[in-house]
């Protein structure tokens, strides 16, 4: 069976819940953009329509066709990505990774800062933080949208808020998705490539 | 060239509402089918549909508004999951036997207790018995075209009945996957306007629904039997129509995969016919003779399509996404229905069932392997051990 | 002739045994199953000198996460269960309530691997 590459985004309720599903349709789209096989989905039990509660979104990204379709969690994610900071202290983001993965967070603060709060590093290779809510400034949490964790998913003009500059910052992480194709899909063009620029990438 | 989106089964059946004009809503929200009442909520707020968007105080309000619609006249749409679906059952005889063509969207939900949000076919499965057609899609495509092709079927004026149309909780309804947008025009070549033969009017004034005696009660059941007779001529032709005009390849009532020369088939409704797809695959590369035999529609069962087709291979297993306890077979639903559309043929295939994916657990390609041994050695036997397997949890699986 | 059986007995794995019913003990005081300390982004941090135990903070909080030590006449905050809507901060009389970003502090929350 082919290899899947797993993505799991960590984000808050309601205020980020949008945002977090944006995430994980732009590493979709901008993966489909370069002709392999995706798959963008919310976590089905988070119940996001709390505000402050941790959520997840997910995305997968394989070469070949993607037989196991109907999974509710990605179990082995190699790429973690955190929309906001606080979450890495409350919860393991790095539950079921194989040594090796990475890990991407929206932070103010340095990557040594933020590894603090993780017992299990060992299993990362990179992490990379950038300040996606300062990029994104004001259009952080303009839209809020509802609709997604309930099937109704919009795929395109996404990316407008921070969901651009962490997805720029995610490129840096993995190669399974380029720099050109994330621009092309995203609504917010100049935050994925200042996002990508002003990422801080630390290898362990 | 074709719009493509990226859709959600909600969102699919939504737009596939929007298609067909619908006039009338009736929304409740309850997980997993609430998605497509948020999204034609937006798309009446938008002025891109123009419908009665109303809102019940329950789900049998929903359905009652619903029929009520169609019995004024109107194109209705309403749609439920789990426990709703059972709430309203009250409603479903009254549709039926009106002959009200309104359609009901149901994203499937285990019932209570306790609270699980998961796929299981039990809630809808439950109403088989009260008259409506039913069938299930497997993607957001196919839910989109289900909505539109129901409609031409339940309006046609030799059937006149309401319709479920329904897709796997969570796996087809939340799911986004890829969706090819039939344009307004081809679906307003495909769908003439909703017309009912006596929709209530002050100018020709009727009653609906008034007091009989007993024995004037079977012939009015006989009446919506003989619809039922009629309709799979109808759903033929609808369905060779809908390829006609939007280039698809539907088959009327069961889409068989790989099924040529096959030892035994899984016999499967709904979502999880996908990853039986590729479980096939791989058994065949291991030399297994496995096949697929999708139904496409479960009332009308299709007795004759199901005796021809079934009667080919040496084993069937029924894969049960339902329960029926204390039944004839003392496990799921279809199994009931292959026995008896097999009993008269000489030399039927061995029949079991498979309990899988209840309370909307994951289906896996595991699974799928596990069925195929008893069904591998049922085929070289020509018999079965058990009616049923719980998958999981039974020793012989 | 064979006897055909509708199942076999079956075992289920034990972390998927249902109990009768499906009921389940009712937590009491704390539900233990759904800490929530990890949905916090900030946190309300109390400077005991200035309390004058008007116990409004308690009064307020949607999820108790307040209460007095009557025996060290202090205030008790909940790490725990605390989701930080800072509601306390808000009702306090004497400003004895200050608002930090969680990630000031080393320790003070359970940590899960799923979000409750």
């Amino acid at each position: 069976m082919a290899d899947v590459y797993e993505v799991t985004i960590w984000a808050r309720g309601v205020t980020q819940d949008m945002e977090g599903r944006h995430l994980s349709l732009l590493l979709a789209n901008s993966a489909d953009k370069d002709g392999k096989f995706v798959q963008a989905w919310d976590n089905y039990a988070d119940l996001p329509d709390r505000v402050g509660v941790p959520l997840r979104k997910y995305a997968r990204i394989s070469d070949e066709e993607i037989e196991m379709r109907y999974e509710y969690e990605n179990d082995n994610p190699s790429l973690s990505i955190v929309m906001d900071d606080t979450i890495v202290k409350g919860i393991d983001i790095l539950a079921g990774m194989e040594k090796g993965g990475a890990l991407v967070v929206n932070t103010a603060r340095s990557p040594d800062e933020i590894l603090k709060f993780i017992p299990n590093s060992d299993l990362l290779s990179t992490i990379v933080c950038v300040d996606a809510t300062g990029i994104a400034g004001a259009g952080s949490m303009e839209d809020l949208d509802f609709m997604g964790s309930e099937g109704g998913v919009e795929a395109t003009e996404v990316g407008k808020g921070m969901s651009a500059p962490l997805v720029g910052a995610a490129a840096k992480a993995t190669d399974k998705v380029t720099l050109d194709s994330l621009v092309a899909v995203t609504a917010n063009k100049d935050g994925v490539k200042e996002g990508y620029e002003k990422a801080v990438v630390k290898s362990l | 060239m074709a719009k493509e989106m990226f859709l959600a089964g909600c969102s699919a059946a939504a737009y596939g509402a929007a298609l067909a004009r619908v006039e009338v809503i009736s929304s409740f929200p309850i997980r997993p089918y609430t998605g497509i009442m948020m999204e034609l909520s937006k798309l009446v707020a938008n002025g891109e549909l123009d419908a009665e968007f109303v809102h019940g105080e329950g789900e049998h309000a929903q359905v009652a508004i619903a029929y009520g619609a169609a019995a004024a006249g109107a194109r209705a749409y309403t749609g439920s999951s789990g426990v709703g679906v059972t709430y309203a059952m009250e409603c479903y005889s009254p549709a039926s036997g009106g002959r009200l063509p309104c359609q009901m969207a149901i994203a499937d939900r285990a019932l209570d207790p306790p609270g699980d949000f998961g796929s299981e076919h039990t809630d809808v499965m439950s109403c088989r018995d009260q008259g409506w057609i039913m069938g299930w899609a497997e993607t957001p495509q196919e839910i989109l075209d289900n909505t539109i092709i129901y409609y031409r079927i339940g309006e046609d004026p030799r059937v006149l009945l309401p319709q479920f149309s329904c897709q796997d909780g969570y796996f087809v309804s939340h799911i986004p996957g890829k969706v090819v947008m039939p344009e307004q025009s081809q679906v307003d070549e495909f769908l003439p306007p909703y017309k009912h033969p006596h929709a209530l009017d002050p100018t020709k004034p009727i009653s609906h629904g008034p007091q009989i005696y007993p024995d004037q009660g079977p012939a009015i059941n006989l009446q919506r039997a003989q619809a039922f007779l009629d309709t799979p001529a109808v759903i033929e032709e609808v369905i060779d129509d809908y390829n006609r005009i939007f280039g698809r390849d539907y088959s009327p009532f069961l889409e068989e995969y790989r099924t040529d020369d096959a030892d035994f088939v899984f016999f499967i409704q709904g979502g999880h016919a996908r990853t039986a797809r590729y479980a096939v695959n791989h058994l065949r590369e291991k030399g297994v003779k496995a096949g697929m035999v999708k139904l496409r529609f479960v009332r009308p069962f299709p007795t004759e399509a199901v005796a021809e087709t079934l009667s080919k291979f040496k084993a069937v297993g029924c894969v049960e996404n339902s329960t029926s306890y204390g039944g004839a077979m003392k496990g799921g639903n279809l199994i009931h229905e292959v026995r008896s559309a097999l009993y008269d043929v000489d030399n039927p295939p061995a029949v079991t069932s498979f309990m899988a994916g209840l309370g909307g657990e994951v289906v896996s390609l595991d699974e799928f392997y596990s069925m195929a041994k008893v069904l591998a050695e049922a085929a070289k036997t020509g018999k079965v051990d058990q009616y049923v397997y719980w998958v999981n949890f039974d020793h012989g699986v | 002739m064979s006897k055909k059986k509708y199942c076999e007995k079956f075992s289920v794995p034990e972390h998927l045994q249902v109990p009768l019913g499906a009921c389940i003990p009712a937590p009491v005081k704390e539900q233990r199953a759904m800490i929530t300390g990890n949905w916090r982004t900030e946190r309300p941090v109390i400077d005991h000198e200035k309390c004058n135990l008007c116990l409004n903070c308690f009064i307020f909080c949607p999820d108790s996460s307040w209460h007095l030590d009557e025996e060290e006449e202090r205030m008790v905050w909940n790490a725990d269960f605390c989701k930080g809507c800072l509601l306390c901060v808000a009702e306090c009389d004497v400003d004895c309530l200050s608002v930090e970003n969680e990630l000031n502090f080393k320790g003070g929350v359970v940590r899960l691997d799923k979000p409750y």
